[in-house]
């Protein structure tokens, strides 16, 4: 083509076609995003993330969050570091939660029964809004690790107390102490997935009683915020633009 | 005055750059087609899906599988091969205008890829895990794979394949080579299909279960990565457009 021809024929009509590029890039990337986002994030932490009585305070907390920063901390080091938009971990936790809840509703729910109080996604948002305002109110990769990364860990617990705390109500039932959440696994049996590989809180943890969650809290802040700087790289090197003359 | 007048109706005679209406008819099509789907495992999921030794298990499930079998080889071979075989062989000599409209029809493909990834890795296989986890299976090819694995994984992969056959065969942007980002958007998804073997054959042999943070999982974990190669693909279409527009449009 030639260097001095411009496709469009009035600064209206770029303007216009700039608009719909923005509109179909971003409804690829998010689906795209959300595709591959949820596909790591249900294989990796999903058991915890689907049921109730997975939900505990121990492995639950460490597990979801640690590997739940990692599509974020690779999509904000293309959207921020190269076009200044502050929004990437929210738009990756607004796709896996679009995701997630269609599937609980029309798959879990509509297809194999289950309540949707029994199998409804974590919450993930508040530590997305965090991450994305540290990014982009410290400009640094570095304060958004170390800042943004312990507080995606330490937000998590909290950011799902006020949906949890009414099933980790104890209660016995037939001589035994549990949770509601605990009861309801009970009673909701999946044929397919054997008590024995139920991998809940357990351990000599749990004789510690209120400091559990916190702790695991803490622990997975210091995993995420590792994780944040080992994606941000992942992210970096998928956002290129290279040519290859042979495979 | 009769010049501009001309002028006006040679631009409305003109193709527009982007066509909506293929893009939502294509948009359509998937989203109408998985809905049917849907509707098949709602019904045939329960009634005919648990007994894979049960005749009506062969007449429901295994009929299916064969069918989508053969239409997913006659549509990737008919797709494919018409986007290689009507490719611009003047490819570098076509109009800025031309190239912005392929640009366009591009992105047209792209969105259909969006949709595509959506309905396999996320909908479909989140499905298959209640599937599991609730079922007992005795059978590889069970109700949920024979949709999860060898449709929605499929028909992605023949999206994936012609958004790349459309780009390398009719936009000069990708002529410097084969884009690695690009590649790694389609090909690594597509070896998520390659994968259900070690799935299967974990499945088989010594886990009968379903786990879905089981490590025999960990390979469609890498091959989901390679999706984020799409911001690759982002970032070299929003260089190549900027160029075209030669606008400031900030």
């Amino acid at each position: 083509m030639s260097a001095s021809q411009s496709a469009v024929r009035s600064r209206a009509e770029a303007v216009k076609v700039s608009r719909t590029f923005d509109w179909l890039i971003l409804f690829t990337l998010f689906f795209v995003v959300l595709g591959g986002y949820h596909i790591h994030y249900m294989l990796t932490g999903g058991d915890w993330d689907f049921w109730t009585d997975w939900k505990d305070r121990r492995l639950w907390v460490t597990v979801a969050p640690i590997v739940s920063i990692t599509f974020p901390a690779a999509v904000q080091s293309v959207l921020w570091w190269r076009y200044r938009l502050p929004f990437g971990a929210v738009m990756c936790v607004l796709g896996l939660l679009l995701g997630e809840w269609v599937n609980r509703y029309l798959n879990f729910w509509g297809w194999t029964y289950f309540p949707v109080n029994f199998c409804f996604p974590s919450n993930l948002m508040p530590g997305a809004i965090v991450l994305d305002a540290v990014l982009m109110l410290s400009g640094s990769m570095t304060v958004t690790a170390v800042v943004g990364g312990m507080a995606w860990g330490l937000l998590f617990y909290p950011g799902n107390w006020p949906i949890i705390a009414p099933l980790h109500v104890p209660v016995e039932y037939n001589g035994m102490m549990m949770t509601l959440a605990d009861l309801q696994g009970y009673h909701y049996v999946r044929t397919g997935t054997p008590e024995y590989i139920r991998m809940v809180e357990k351990g000599t943890l749990r004789t510690f009683g209120k400091d559990v969650a916190p702790v695991s809290a803490f622990f997975s802040a210091f995993v995420s915020i590792l994780i944040y700087f080992l994606w941000h790289f992942f992210g970096k090197w998928f956002g290129g633009t290279s040519f290859t003359q042979s495979v | 005055m009769a010049a501009t007048t001309e002028s006006v109706r040679a631009d409305a005679a003109e193709a527009p750059l982007l066509n909506k209406r293929n893009m939502f008819l294509g948009a359509t099509l998937y989203v109408v087609f998985y809905a049917w789907v849907r509707w098949y495992e709602g019904v045939y999921g329960w009634s005919a899906g648990l007994d894979s030794f049960a005749p009506e298990f062969e007449t429901y499930w295994m009929n299916f599988l064969y069918i989508e079998f053969v239409l997913e080889v006659i549509t990737a071979g008919l797709l494919w091969g018409y986007l290689w075989k009507s490719r611009d062989r003047k490819v570098m000599s076509i109009t800025p205008r031309e190239e912005l409209r392929r640009h366009m029809t591009h992105w047209t493909w792209l969105v259909m890829y969006g949709i595509a990834i959506y309905y396999g890795a996320s909908y479909f296989t989140e499905q298959d895990g209640t599937w599991h986890q609730t079922i007992v299976r005795d059978t590889d090819f069970t109700p949920s794979h024979i949709i999860e694995f060898y449709l929605s994984y499929p028909i992605y992969i023949i999206t994936g394949g012609a958004c790349f056959l459309y780009a390398k065969t009719r936009l000069p942007t990708y002529q410097q080579g084969l884009h690695l980002q690009y590649m790694v958007a389609v090909l690594g998804p597509f070896m998520i299909l390659p994968n259900v073997g070690l799935n299967e054959w974990g499945h088989t042999f010594w886990f009968m279960e379903e786990l879905f943070v089981a490590p025999l999982h960990y390979g469609f974990v890498f091959f989901g990565w390679a999706a984020l190669g799409v911001m690759g693909v982002v970032n070299t279409e929003v260089a190549a457009i900027a160029k075209l527009l030669k606008k400031d449009l900030a």
